[in-house]
């Protein structure tokens, strides 16, 4: 019962979304108004884990050539 | 002077392809005009070209096919074989994906992106797969999400989380679902581990269960309140798909074929004389394209492309295909295509009015063929009569390099051990007799340390 009233409520949800939030129609595939939510419904997780990666990777390079800069300058001091 | 309107481009009105006395040519209509100049002039066409992701063409002066469209005439560059989606191996889908992913990326940096993502305008043009519709950008509308994002998880995500997690002979839907393979049925066909997949939970089986559920109900466009895709959102959905496809992982030593020369056969001087026989062929008929069936991992489609011939190798055997293309990439070869085609039950034309895809034979003649312990596989392993191979080669090519297995060969009893023989045709006189029919027998010779013989034959005048 508990299981049918979250799932309605859920099912209920995602009409409303899907109301407010179809595609314009302007292409000449049909993206498929599913596929067309689930991309806004997982656009800011998406979004918000690429800037983490991207800003991740930045890091790593920083300390990367910190480390192989004084590497480098071990090395001319010997 | 001949010319029609290419089966396969019906579904885009930015243009189609045509062709006029033999050659290719796509038609730019006037209401794809801003996005074809965008596309010329913001550096993306030119970067993709660096980059070897897009056909590259020109612009002619020729009158176009349906002159109150047209905006411009392209003559793209033609790729010398059309292959499909169904006949590629597990690294070529998955290459096809990387490409059209890196593709967009690029589009994006542009301010375009690609309005449509389907494996079909994926062709392997020098060995490396590009992008052949040239009309597939538009414009990037702000904030909003990629129309092409369902049939990308169709197209390429789905088939490969198949073949990588169920088996790799369900590829083959790709034959019965011509715009991919369908989400709900990819879901319920993937193991319950792939839930524990980031990229395969969110990208097939919510967005399966995305579209049930959205597609029960009325949409109401009145009225909509915008949420928006935000550019790194956009490359973040990019990202995840790529991840997600570079998880995926496929073994080709798993099937029958793909370890075939390292546990059977040949000695080594048969082998090498083999090698040698096939060299002369290609030394006395110097064919421009060669079809080798039966292929295997492609060791004598090798001789053939390295004399630069435009080489097609066929084999039924997913891992035999998958190890020839990982050898094509690591040589940089640019003249060897494999595929994967059961002879038995090759591609038919498919699609719409049968004309979008075309059959196997529709895509030849070849100058030349080869069939090289294959003629065994059908007569007995199939039980086709000669006379029927015989004819169907005939029809594929005008030289024939073919080689017969006598029954005392160890693989054919192999082969009959579990049946009874009914194959009183199959002898070496029987084997003539059927070719004859179709082929002059220019030269006929038994493998060194074998008792297979290799002949090659020429097509007969009419035949």
């Amino acid at each position: 019962m508990g299981y049918c009233i979250i799932s309605y409520a859920t099912f209920e949800t995602i009409r409303a979304m899907v109301a407010e939030l179809s595609p314009r129609g302007m292409a000449y595939l049909d993206p498929g108004s599913g596929s067309y939510l689930l991309q806004l419904l997982i656009a800011g997780f998406l979004g918000g884990l690429f800037v983490i990666r991207a800003s991740w990777d930045k890091i790593k390079a920083f300390f990367r050539k910190l480390f192989d800069k004084q590497a480098n300058e071990g090395l001319d001091d010997e | 002077m001949s010319e029609e309107r290419i089966g396969a481009s019906f579904r885009d009105p930015s243009g189609f392809l045509f062709s006029r006395d033999g050659t290719l040519y796509r038609q730019v209509n006037l209401q794809y005009r801003r996005d074809y100049d965008h596309l010329m002039d913001s550096g993306l066409y030119d970067e993709l070209l660096d980059r070897g992701l897009l056909i590259p063409h020109e612009e002619v002066a020729i009158d176009p096919l349906d002159t109150n469209q047209a905006y411009k005439v392209i003559q793209p560059e033609r790729i010398n074989f059309i292959s499909y989606p169904y006949e590629w191996s597990f690294s070529q889908l998955r290459d096809a994906a990387f490409a059209t992913l890196n593709i967009l990326g690029l589009a994006i940096k542009h301010r375009m992106v690609l309005k449509d993502a389907s494996a079909y305008n994926v062709q392997f043009y020098h060995g490396r797969p590009l992008l052949i519709d040239t009309l597939s950008f538009e414009h990037l509308r702000e904030g909003e999400p990629w129309d092409a994002y369902r049939q990308f998880c169709q197209h390429f995500l789905a088939p490969l989380c198949l073949m990588s997690y169920k088996d790799i002979r369900l590829s083959q839907l790709l034959r019965v679902f011509i715009d991919g393979v369908p989400l709900d049925l990819a879901s319920r066909l993937l193991p319950g581990k792939t839930y524990l997949q980031p990229s395969i939970l969110t990208h097939i089986h919510i967005h399966a269960k995305m579209q049930k559920r959205s597609a029960a109900v009325e949409i109401d466009q009145i009225g909509m309140r915008r949420r928006t895709m935000s550019h790194n959102a956009r490359l973040g959905l990019i990202d995840s798909l790529k991840r997600g496809i570079q998880r995926l992982q496929w073994k080709s030593t798993e099937t029958p074929w793909g370890d075939y020369y390292s546990t059977f056969s040949y000695s080594d001087r048969s082998i090498k004389h083999k090698e040698e026989l096939v060299i002369e062929f290609l030394e006395e008929c110097n064919p421009s394209t060669v079809w080798d069936f039966g292929a295997n991992v492609g060791r004598f489609s090798r001789l053939a492309s390295g004399k630069n011939i435009t080489t097609v190798a066929f084999d039924v055997d997913a891992g035999a295909v998958e190890q020839n293309y990982l050898k094509t990439i690591e040589d940089d070869d640019k003249h060897l295509m494999p595929l994967v085609i059961d002879l038995t039950n090759p591609s038919s034309s498919l699609g719409w009015a049968s004309k979008e895809r075309l059959s196997l034979v529709e895509r030849g003649p070849a100058d030349a063929v080869f069939a090289l312990a294959l003629v065994h596989h059908l007569a007995i392993g199939n039980n086709l009569p000669l006379i029927d191979i015989a004819e169907f080669f005939s029809k594929i090519g005008a030289w024939l390099l073919v080689e017969y297995v006598p029954k005392q060969d160890p693989q054919v009893q192999r082969m009959l051990t579990s049946r009874r023989d009914i194959f009183t045709d199959y002898t070496q006189e029987g084997f003539e007799k059927a070719f004859k029919r179709f082929f002059i027998i220019l030269s006929a010779q038994t493998i060194e340390d074998s008792a297979r013989r290799i002949y090659v034959m020429k097509r007969l005048e009419g035949g």
